[in-house]
């Protein structure tokens, strides 16, 4: 029985009733106790610091040579406070609400409300870090507003704010590493999770510089290590990216709450060719004076430029007259596809739509489209070569943020006790779709705010335990099942590459498990990706060896537990018939092909067991006690 | 490495306002003879008798010797900052070339420098080499030194040839001077990299058009 | 499309390198630069060789992780610019192109194209914070900041920590990228207390790490992808100078 250890008391005080009855240790006892961190974004970093400014021994990890390359750094839009500064009705509970409503009511009523809770003073937080978020000329912070929601909360720094809020966590991080509670460890990669008497002690990681196989142990672990949609190869997500560590706590006894639970972004450049490895999102800004559009006339091989007014179809406006090209991200995503799907695809493998700006640029003037969106321009034109002023850029919907992730409870403590989940790589706050600049704000909220207010009450008990160490038989156990995974991978040497793999994967997950999914689709996925784990294991060929840099080999590692992971999502997304946020059952859908939420028998959490290959469902009833569930409606 | 840069720049700028001066004495040589020998062995003789000046002059030697051995200490550090040289550099994409080698235009100038001393500083104050003549005045006659020395097309040529990398050189490290001493004022950098050109193409041709006028005088 | 690639081969720190070229075909226009060097790792391990290894992870500008010297260039021929956002329709057909690893004392090679750059973390590490605990701050309008000033703080706050400014720099300096960092947060009102401390201590670990001085040859800022000004080393000439000897 899945216990989410939600406290009592009104939905207001929730948060400090925990923290009145949570457990405290006293700051000389802190510093006898271990903290393993993996991943180095907001959330981790955040925590990693935080940490250690409370007096724990922190060791953080991460894959990339530095902790201010995680991809929280790549984050444009904002970061959503309930500040209420521009004095149009914002509050705790409407941000509350928004967010909830927004996931489609598939997520924690207490986890959303900590969520709008916290956010003010995290504001704060940054400032005093030193982001320089946007600024009046009288000197008071900036808000814009964003899509879902109709106030203006969104606060910014340029179109960089992910990389000014990761480079004020790095920052602390380093701090911290000067004072000497925290230890840095760039370019090592969390392989395994070593799991003591059903607690979470150590990981295994591989050092990646010199391919050394690495223990480490620790009173508690910590997994900040973002989303997985790289199951899906393009993305829009760093190319490092990854989901093995969840995989492997999962593994190890981590339920995966909702995986199947992606969000598909509608403003990314489409793909151009095979050997693409990335999609670059554009802001979803644009969408506020673009306009989408496909040809009228099916398979038109026009020139953008030569198809006259009359002969385009601005669908969103059509569809959704009063949100138009505006409407949510899930629902502008499934419009486009299904428009590319019907053969009205533009762009050279007819897999993109139009967002042109003719009549912005008419009404408003070029200037002001410059001054708005000139950034965005100049990265269009610096990837595709082509002028957006002149010509309609082309947009396709792309694989972006993973809702789902380890199950976690209020405490962020995954079911393995002693390990905890923390930013994208849990489930808790966004239910079934995440609204826009929320993910800076959760990811930030966790690591600084809710883990350092919740470890401590696991970590009290762990004081009088035994300290583990490395020279525990099961450290032994797990590293040798690491060497010996590796050893596999390297012996097969195989015909195909592990990107061949990794495209035919993505292939997969994208038609069938991606923007909209049905019954026999999904079956016939999960075929394929078990047919697709057989050939890789006896057909691919990583060269080079293990006792050296060898990113062939670390390519592999990652695909081997996304190509399970692929399996278990779509297992997911089969258990879940009905729709909602994200998910889109096919044979769910109301006359008007909108999303059909089903309440009385898919009200609550997916949280999936591993069992040897299978899994096993358990649920986690949601219970709204506050709000009442709604249709979601942007008509 | 900041101290050093300072000094650098500082001794740069000093070195900077000394040839204003000393073009500007140069320019007695352009007057017809009868009255530019007067005027430039009288001037030259009351510099040496100055004692203010005999402090300046001393500034001027430790500059150059500082600015000298710091900037070449500094290159010394730099080139070990940056053992490995690429195979291929299009630095001229991104940057002037002067800027990429004012050591070697600073190694050119100090170069003529040494040449220069020895052509007059060391016959006039050092007493050494041929004797220094009197003039009707009775100062030591230093316009015979220059104009004899300018009489010989070799040097001529040295002379004013040498004046394009002083000109380079001064072209890039004034403008740098100012930054190094953290001048920051965006617009004020702008005037001040203008200014620098200005003050280059003067001095370069100032100086290196005298010779060739005394040539053909 | 067909290049010829010459790429600097190298085990690890301790052995020596030396260029190796590939003939690669089948390219096209579209590719990124980085997807070309992945198609050709993806040759290499079909004929069973050991991949090139070269450094990327967002692939779209912002993370920094990916500099490479293309053609004698940091990140390749074009102005602020990273090497992701570079296009194979910036080469010609059958054009050579020689890619080297940034080349800088503070910056050894660890493999092939993958240089150490912790260096610069490190002068992070000596004050490039607000030494501020979670849980301290302030009502985030209690101080004004106008909008001058937090702009011209978010012009250098966009570093992205490449490291093109050193690799570019012929003395290999820091100095850009310690000056951004300073001047990001000495210039706010939050980073004030300890503004001299700063100055002086990431300056200092910068020597201390070994990168060259400044000459001001301007090539950093014209590689640098964010476009960050040399200004900025004279302005934080100046907060040096105020901090070591007017303070």
């Amino acid at each position: 029985m899945l216990n989410s250890k939600i406290p009592k008391g009104p939905l207001e005080n929730k948060w400090r009733n925990y923290q009145i009855k949570s457990q405290l240790i006293n700051p000389a006892n802190k510093k006898k106790l271990n903290i393993i961190v993996v991943g180095s974004g907001l959330a981790g970093a955040g925590a990693a610091a935080t940490l250690g400014e409370l007096g724990y021994d922190v060791k953080c990890f991460c894959y990339q040579d530095s902790a201010r390359r995680a991809h929280s750094v790549a984050a444009q839009g904002g970061i959503n406070a309930a500040k209420n500064y521009q004095h149009d009705g914002d509050s705790v509970w409407r941000m509350f609400y928004d967010t909830l409503k927004g996931g489609d009511f598939r997520s924690r009523e207490a986890n959303v409300y900590r969520l709008a809770e916290l956010s003010a003073p995290l504001i704060d937080h940054y400032v005093q870090q030193g982001v320089p978020f946007a600024r009046e000329y009288g000197g008071v912070l900036v808000n814009r507003s964003f899509g879902g929601v109709q106030v203006q909360r969104t606060f910014y720094a340029r179109g960089q704010t992910g990389q000014q809020l990761l480079l004020a966590a790095y920052s602390q991080l380093y701090k911290m590493k000067r004072a000497k509670k925290v230890e840095m460890y760039p370019r090592h990669e969390m392989l395994d999770l070593v799991v003591i008497d059903g607690k979470a002690k150590g990981i295994i990681v591989r050092d990646l510089v010199s391919g050394e196989l690495k223990r480490f142990a620790a009173d508690a672990v910590v997994l900040a290590t973002g989303g997985y949609s790289r199951v899906f190869r393009l993305s829009t997500l760093a190319i490092g990216c990854n989901g093995s560590a969840l995989w492997k706590s999962h593994k190890r006894g981590a339920y995966f709450a909702a995986p199947s639970f992606t969000q598909i972004h509608p403003t990314a450049l489409p793909q151009t060719s095979e050997a693409q490895s990335k999609l670059t999102l554009m802001s979803e800004s644009l969408r506020n004076d673009g306009r989408i559009w496909v040809p009228k006339k099916k398979g038109d091989d026009r020139i953008a430029n030569q198809i006259p007014e009359e002969e385009r179809d601005y669908y969103l406006e059509r569809l959704y007259p009063s949100f138009g090209n505006l409407a949510p991200r899930d629902i502008a995503s499934r419009a486009a596809k299904e428009q590319i799907d019907g053969g009205y695809g533009v762009g050279r493998l007819k897999n993109a739509v139009y967002l042109g700006f003719k009549h912005a640029i008419a009404r408003l003037g070029i200037e002001t489209i410059k001054d708005r969106y000139g950034n965005l321009f100049a990265m269009y034109k610096k990837i595709t070569g082509v002028d957006a002023y002149l010509e309609p850029m082309q947009i396709s919907p792309a694989a972006h943020f993973s809702m789902g992730g380890l199950w976690v409870d209020y405490e962020l403590m995954t079911t393995i006790p002693g390990l905890y989940a923390i930013g994208e790589c849990n489930f808790s706050d966004h239910g079934a779709n995440r609204l826009g600049a929320n993910s800076l704000l959760q990811a930030s909220i966790d690591g600084y705010f809710v883990l350092p207010n919740t470890i401590n009450n696991y970590l009290a008990e762990e004081l009088k335990a035994d300290h583990p160490t490395t020279k525990h038989p099961e450290f032994d156990k797990v590293q040798k099942e690491v060497e010996q995974q590796i050893a596999k991978l390297l012996s097969i040497k195989g015909s195909k590459t592990v990107d061949y793999f990794h495209r035919e994967l993505g292939k997969v997950m994208w038609q069938e498990c991606a923007m909209s999914r049905n019954r026999k689709g999904l079956e016939k996925a999960i075929v394929q990706i078990k047919e697709l784990q057989e050939a890789f294991w006896n057909e691919v060929n990583v060269t080079g060896s293990d006792k050296e840099m060898n990113t062939e080999l670390e390519k592999a590692l990652r695909l081997s537990d996304f190509i399970a992971l692929g399996l278990l999502m779509c297992t997911d997304a089969l258990q879940r018939e009905e729709s909602c946020g994200a998910h889109f059952r096919e044979e769910y859908q109301t006359k008007d092909g909108e999303a059909m939420r089903i309440d009385d028998t898919f009200s609550f959490v997916s949280a999936w067991e591993y069992n040897k290959g299978h899994f096993k469902l358990h649920k986690e009833a949601l219970e709204f006690e506050n709000v009442k569930p709604t249709v979601r409606s942007y008509k | 490495m900041f101290f050093r840069k300072g000094i650098i720049a500082l001794t740069g700028l000093f070195l900077c306002l000394f040839l204003i001066v000393h073009l500007s004495a140069n320019c007695i040589l352009l007057l017809p003879e009868e009255t530019a020998r007067g005027l430039y062995n009288s001037y030259s003789t009351t510099l040496r008798e100055s004692p203010l000046i005999k402090i300046v002059a001393y500034v001027l030697y430790l500059s150059i010797i500082f600015h000298v051995v710091y900037a070449f200490l500094i290159t010394l550090k730099n080139r070990r900052a940056k053992p490995h040289r690429y195979l291929v550099s299009n630095s001229k994409e991104n940057s002037s070339w002067t800027s990429q080698n004012m050591g070697l235009l600073g190694i050119m100038v100090l170069l003529f420098i040494v040449v220069h001393l020895a052509n007059f500083w060391v016959r006039i104050r050092l007493g050494l080499g041929e004797e220094v003549s009197i003039d009707s005045a009775g100062y030591t006659d230093v316009y015979e030194v220059t104009y004899s020395l300018f009489q010989n097309i070799y040097y001529v040529v040295f002379y004013t040839l040498l004046m394009i990398p002083l000109g380079l050189h001064l072209n890039h490290g004034l403008k740098s001077a100012f930054k190094t001493l953290g001048f920051y004022h965006k617009k004020g950098l702008r005037i001040i990299a203008k200014a620098s050109l200005v003050y280059a193409v003067i001095m370069s041709i100032g100086f290196g058009i005298i010779p060739a006028i005394v040539y053909f005088k | 499309m067909k290049v010829i690639f010459k790429i600097w081969r190298q085990d690890n720190a301790n052995t020596k390198g030396g260029f190796k070229s590939y003939e690669v075909d089948q390219l096209t226009e579209d590719m990124s630069f980085l997807e070309a060097l992945d198609h050709l790792n993806e040759l290499l391990v079909g004929q069973n060789e050991k991949v090139i290894a070269y450094e990327y992870d967002c692939r779209e500008g912002i993370c920094g992780q990916c500099g490479v010297f293309i053609n004698g260039r940091a990140h390749g021929p074009h102005d602020h610019m990273t090497t992701c956002q570079l296009h194979m329709r910036s080469f010609k057909e059958g054009q050579t192109i020689v890619v080297e690893p940034w080349r800088a004392a503070a910056f050894p090679v660890i493999k092939d194209l993958v240089v150490d750059r912790s260096a610069l973390d490190s002068i992070i590490e000596q004050g490039g914070y607000i030494s501020a605990k979670t849980g301290t701050a302030p009502e985030a309008n209690a101080l004004l900041i106008g909008k001058a000033v937090a702009d011209k703080a978010m012009d250098v706050a966009a570093c992205i920590g490449c490291g093109a400014c050193v690799a570019t720099c012929k003395n290999a300096s820091a100095v850009l990228f310690t000056a951004a960092k300073v001047n990001h947060l000495n210039s706010l009102p939050q980073g004030e207390q300890e503004a001299s401390k700063r100055v002086l201590e990431m300056t200092q670990q910068m020597e201390l790490e070994g990168f060259g001085s400044c000459t001001f040859t301007g090539a950093c800022e014209v590689e640098c992808p964010e476009g960050i000004s040399i200004v900025n080393i004279a302005e934080m000439n100046a907060r040096r100078t105020k901090a070591k000897w007017l303070s």
